[in-house]
């Protein structure tokens, strides 16, 4: 028993930390798109983490899951970005607001 | 019971017909009369070849479907349904071939056609139906067929408004016949006629009751009883064969068809044969006073049309069902050929009908005088006539089945046909020729006293393009021969052809004892008949009578009690009761229910609706890092919230 699960828990805290205030503060979209990408590796993280801990495979199963799910979204969220860079050759999350009500 | 498929040429040929001439009318031009009348010509044969299945045994019967598994469709053929196949189809074909003449030159002859067919067709459903849906298709259909044909000038407003008014009033009666199949179906769960008569005792007293109040609602409503009897008058704005046809001789006998088709009910309760022979006699005596007061030809013959069906109701509501069904017969033939004699003054008078105007036209129309005077001598029970025969049925069959006071109004009713019958004829036909008369010189100054102020309508409703004579005279000459001698049939009472023919049907009645003999009831009847005759007679028919006609004629039209005017002020109180209270219903809902309570919800869930959008509106900045950081925070909360508990524990 090397490193405690409290450790793999606390680095977990720490990157969905930072992954949030990457999405909140950051403007640029491809920024945002690595930050999400750190959320759903910290819960990555805390999903193993905790399968080892009660020796429960479904954890494993679930992490796959969403790295399935995280490649899907990463390519819809380029193909957007591409797309809003295209028409409006700027990439500031903050002007793209058409769906303002 | 094996399959009769004859009777759907009998029952479709005029369907077809009706099909036809409605999509191809306006290419078939003249042909459309005779293929109309071939239709229903052909299912007269039919009905004549089966014959002999309808009378032998429980008839024939021919399955349709099933619609659910206790209510099956089928068609019946039996003794009932054969006389009344019969006369739709053979009284119908005569009136067909009429029309041709009558109608000839109309603007909208094959459509005319068309409706006749769909009448007969209608017609056939209602008395073929096996059952008390199928009934009341027909019952709705014949009602159809009676609203376009009543309004087949729909370019006269009183023609609409008339057919509006019969189509009202019928469906009021519709809703009771429905009514009374509800009761049957949850207390039978069956509508086949035989199942539930064979059922009879399954009902209480009050549930047979309401069953046959239902029923009768619907028989007063289609056969003009007080006081749904209102629409049949106004019915005449309708062309003279389609009164002949429907308001005379086929669709307003459907009441005493429905009754003869229950008897099974009747007979078991006594309290619907008491309200219906009740409102039968009701009828006979309102609609010959009412008979007394009227100028128009054709109104005169309404209401009495509206008293001899008053006679049939009372007939068969009484019990005495073949006397009744014997008076329809009769009175099919000779009504239909006072309306048919009727339509030739009328059409060769130009479409005047007022008989003021008229007088003298025994020598111009020689033929129209000999059709009416045997119709009049036939209604009136001249002995000899059918109307005798049929009319004294009915009488003694009352007084038999223990209701003088019935009998009574029936006797005095015949004295006031007699008398209003004649007041037709002698004003019609004798002293001088009165068209070129000034109308005030008769009275006409007051039309609203008259009660036809309808009666002068435009000459050029059809053209009058003369089809050849024959086929207006050669029908009414042919009803001539039935209308004197179809009565025969009952000659002998109970051993009579008649007798012997519906006697496997309603079965045996013994009078009670100390019943008068029929001669001397008859007897009375005669007496009465011979007074009306006579009052008629010296009134408009004595040489000195017809010298002063003209202000004879002016004072009685200027000194008409308002209560006759006023038809008895059935419309009125109608008007007053019903008419009124739905103009003010419709007010009060259309000024205050409707726009203080369902426009206001339906208005304040609008705008609430729209105050809420305002509101969800703000929250969509369209700033992705807004959404971002309200995830966050909403995540934030949960993550606080298991903290809580897990701190709480």
């Amino acid at each position: 028993m090397s490193v405690p699960p409290g450790a793999y828990v606390i680095l977990a805290a720490v990157l969905f930390f930072i992954g949030v205030v990457g999405v909140i503060a950051r403007r640029n979209p491809l920024i945002q798109l690595m930050s999400i990408e750190l959320l759903f590796n910290s819960a990555n993280l805390v999903l193993v983490t905790f399968a080892r801990v009660w020796g429960n495979n479904a954890g494993h199963i679930f992490a796959f899951l969403v790295i399935t799910v995280a490649a899907a979204e990463a390519a819809i969220g380029l193909a957007i970005v591409v797309i809003v860079f295209r028409k409006t050759r700027f990439v500031d999350v903050d002007e793209v607001a058409a769906l303002k009500g | 019971m094996h399959d009769y498929p004859l009777l759907f040429v009998i029952w479709l040929f005029p369907l077809i017909g009706a099909l036809v001439l409605w999509a191809f009318g306006p290419q078939l031009k003249s042909l459309g009369g005779p293929i109309g009348s071939a239709m229903v010509g052909v299912a007269f044969v039919a009905a004549l070849f089966a014959w002999n299945d309808a009378t032998t045994g429980a008839g024939a019967h021919q399955a349709l479907f099933a619609w659910l598994p206790q209510f099956v469709f089928g068609l019946q053929w039996d003794r009932i349904s054969l006389v009344w196949t019969l006369i739709i189809t053979g009284v119908g074909f005569l009136i067909h071939v009429y029309s041709i003449g009558y109608m000839a030159g109309d603007h909208a002859f094959a459509r005319f056609f068309a409706y006749l067919n769909f009448f007969v067709f209608a017609m056939l459903t209602l008395v073929l139906s096996d059952n008390f849906v199928g009934l009341l298709v027909g019952w709705g259909l014949v009602g159809l067929a009676s609203y376009l044909l009543i309004g087949f000038y729909f370019e006269r407003p009183s023609a609409v408004a008339a057919s509006r008014k019969a189509f009202v009033i019928n469906v009021v009666g519709d809703i009771g016949i429905l009514y009374a199949v509800f009761v049957i179906v949850a207390k039978i769960g069956a509508i086949g006629y035989g199942d539930v008569f064979a059922n009879v005792a399954k009902f209480s007293p009050g549930e047979l009751f309401a069953v046959c109040l239902g029923l009768f609602i619907g028989c007063a409503a289609k056969s003009a009883q007080v006081p749904l009897h209102t629409w049949l008058p106004d019915a005449m704005e309708g062309p003279t064969p389609v009164s002949a046809l429907i308001h005379a001789a086929t669709m307003v006998t459907a009441g005493v068809y429905l009754i003869a088709r229950c008897a099974p009910l009747w007979n078991a309760s006594s309290d619907a044969r008491v309200l219906v022979g009740s409102i039968g006699a009701l009828t006979a005596i309102t609609g010959a006073i009412l008979g007394c007061a009227q100028w128009d030809i054709k109104r005169i013959l309404a209401y009495s049309t509206m008293s001899q069906i008053g006679y049939m109701i009372m007939g068969v509501g009484v019990g005495a069902f073949d006397a009744g069904i014997l008076h329809f017969l009769t009175h099919a033939f000779f009504k239909a050929q006072l309306f048919l004699g009727a339509g030739i003054i009328i059409h060769n008078l130009a479409d005047e009908q007022d008989v003021r105007k008229m007088g003298g036209l025994r020598r111009k129309m020689p033929f129209a005088f000999a059709a009416m005077l045997i119709g009049v001598l036939s209604i009136c029970g001249i002995p000899g006539f059918s109307g005798y025969f049929s009319k004294d049925a009915v009488l003694s069959g009352t007084l038999a089945h223990g209701h003088p006071v019935m009998w009574a109004v029936g006797v005095l009713t015949a004295g006031l046909t007699a008398y209003y019958m004649f007041r037709m004829l002698f004003v019609t036909f004798l002293g001088q020729y009165r068209g070129h008369v000034d109308p005030s010189e008769l009275g006409l100054r007051h039309p609203e006293l008259a009660g036809t102020a309808h009666a002068a309508h435009a000459a050029d409703e059809h053209g009058h393009a003369h089809a050849p004579a024959w086929l207006m005279s050669g029908p009414v000459a042919l009803l001539m021969i039935p209308s004197v001698l179809i009565g025969w049939l009952d000659l002998g009472g109970d051993a009579s052809p008649w007798g012997r023919f519906f006697e496997p049907v309603f079965g045996h009645f013994e009078p009670a004892a100390g019943t008068p003999p029929e001669s001397l009831t008859s007897l009375v009847v005669l007496v009465l008949v011979a007074a009306g005759l006579g009052i008629a007679y010296a009134r408009y028919g004595h040489p000195r009578a017809l010298i002063e006609a003209i202000p004879r004629l002016r004072e009685e039209t200027v000194r008409m009690p308002a209560a006759l005017t006023n038809r008895f002020y059935f419309d009125t109180a109608i008007d007053a009761l019903f008419v009124r209270t739905s103009f003010v219903l419709g007010r009060v809902f259309g000024t205050i229910v409707d726009p203080l309570a369902i426009d206001a919800g339906v208005r304040e869930a609008g705008f609430s609706a729209q105050w809420l959008g305002h509101l969800f509106r703000s929250f969509q900045t369209g700033l992705v890092r807004a959404y971002a950081l309200a995830l966050a925070f909403g995540a934030a909360c949960f993550a606080l919230y298991y903290v809580m508990i897990g701190a709480g524990r």
